[in-house]
């Protein structure tokens, strides 16, 4: 194992690991705030579930770089490939879009959604208006996304 | 403290200010004939099985949700600072104190008597410990009722900014200063009309950054002219010519100064501030009930009963 893989797996790693801390803290905010809501009004429950879930694509974004990465550089498959270290720079460089973008952005998305279960609480009809403030954070996350999936994809093994 | 640590307890209190009386639902409690009618109301609004409004449920469920409730217990301090006045002119009159007391309280109300009969005021919080003991020596040593009970409300008003400054946060600084300031007109004003000495009043008014004690005892000694002209001349101008119409006018001005206070929480998403805007709505509530319950049955119109409504939050 060359150390431009070692580089490559570790900016597949931190993709995974960075962008899911974010949406674990996302959705735990938002889990709180869901919570408070359903203890007082259990049938907005299906309401503030959608909420919940928006901060947690983050992760889920991570996990798809790290495997489209791994897959790239062959450890997924058996056959690792021989990477310099201006190879492995490249992948580890590529894999911080998503790694940094999706820690912040879910943090964030996590407030703006806790703060939608506040438009729920109050004015359930308003519901909509709520997921569509904290689908807008998501933007970001995906335009991270984007650029890690086209750096992988465009570096010369 | 994060702020985001209290989202769990301002999404619930989100729900629970659904049954709040609105506008509309107050309308139609002042146009009902009868108590009844008042309370079918009042019922539908907070949904079949509710348990009734009372402050002490309202502040057991804020104490249920809520991570840390230290900086939201400055609004107890003025029913502490009563139930203190309380117990102490009870021992004077060796009568027993229970019924006199308000709650919710910060205070172990079971502890409050026996602390302050044995004297052991170190059962007590600390930020009520030093006045317990001043004010059980000035009344003992004086007998008089009234300079007790001034000195225990200025007290209470300096506990409140002490504690407000020291929790940081500006909703309890700007709630603990206009608490004061009302206070503070209120006894000014009441000095006046009793022509009350220099002595006395400078016990009774605590002041504060909004208004300086020592113009509004001067004020004061001028009568309640001197008094309302200085006012005047500061922000609480509007609030002396309602004074000037009616201390009943100027109680509503009191009241409603809070609740706009109260209002900029609304917006808010995280931290303690909604908790507290809920708690302040919540006895709005419950002495716009009193109010009409009581004008209703002394047969009072419709417009005046309007007219003495305070502000809702909802």
């Amino acid at each position: 194992m060359t150390n431009g893989l070692v580089l490559a797996i570790l900016g597949a790693a931190l993709a995974a690991l960075l962008a899911g801390i974010g949406s674990a803290k996302g959705v735990g905010l938002v889990g709180e705030a869901a919570a408070g809501v359903v203890s007082v009004d259990p049938s907005k429950f299906s309401k503030v579930l959608i909420l919940e879930l928006l901060p947690g694509t983050q992760g889920l974004y991570g996990l798809l770089t790290a495997i489209l990465m791994l897959s790239r550089v062959g450890v997924i498959g058996g056959s690792p490939a021989e990477l310099t270290m201006a190879q492995g720079w490249s992948f580890f460089i590529a894999a911080l879009p998503i790694a940094v973008v999706g820690l912040i952005s879910a943090v964030f998305q996590g407030k703006t959604a806790a703060a939608g279960v506040g438009i729920t609480a109050k004015k359930p009809e308003h519901n909509g208006k709520g997921i569509i403030m904290a689908a807008m954070v998501e933007t970001y996350a995906i335009l991270a996304l984007l650029v890690s999936i086209l750096l992988t994809y465009n570096i010369s093994i | 403290m994060s702020t985001t640590k209290y989202a769990n307890a301002v999404a619930a209190i989100r729900a629970m200010e659904n049954s709040l009386l609105s506008r509309n639902d107050l309308d139609q409690l002042i146009a009902s004939a009868t108590k009844t009618e008042r309370d079918n109301i009042v019922a539908s609004k907070r949904g079949s099985g509710a348990e009734e409004l009372t402050l002490e449920g309202v502040w057991e469920t804020i104490r249920a949700y809520a991570p840390d409730c230290r900086e939201l217990e400055i609004l107890l301090y003025r029913n502490d600072f009563h139930n203190l006045k309380a117990a102490l002119k009870s021992m004077m009159a060796g009568k027993e104190p229970q019924g006199y007391y308000i709650r919710p309280t910060n205070l172990d109300l079971d502890v409050l008597y026996p602390a302050l009969s044995a004297k052991e005021y170190g059962e007590l919080p600390e930020y009520i410990r030093g006045t317990a003991s001043e004010a059980y020596e000035l009344l003992t040593r004086t007998l008089d009722g009234q300079l007790a009970d001034s000195l225990v409300d200025t007290a209470c008003m300096k506990a409140m900014q002490a504690a407000a400054d020291r929790s940081g946060s500006d909703f309890m600084k700007r709630y603990a200063q206009l608490t004061t300031v009302c206070a503070d007109i209120k006894t000014a004003y009441r000095c006046c009309r009793m022509k009350k000495q220099k002595a006395f009043i400078e016990t009774a008014i605590c002041g504060s950054g909004e208004l300086d004690k020592d113009s509004l005892v001067r004020a004061s000694l001028g009568g309640t002219e001197g008094l309302f002209s200085c006012l005047e001349s500061t922000s609480f101008g509007d609030a002396a010519k309602l004074l000037a119409e009616s201390p009943a006018a100027f109680e509503k001005w009191c009241d409603d100064v809070i609740m706009e206070l109260a209002e900029t929480a609304r917006m808010q998403a995280f931290g303690s501030e909604p908790l507290a805007a809920y708690y302040i709505a919540a006895e709005a509530e419950l002495k716009n009930l009193r109010i009409i319950s009581v004008c209703k049955e002394s047969g009072t119109d419709r417009e005046t009963i309007t007219e003495r409504m305070r502000k809702l939050y909802v």
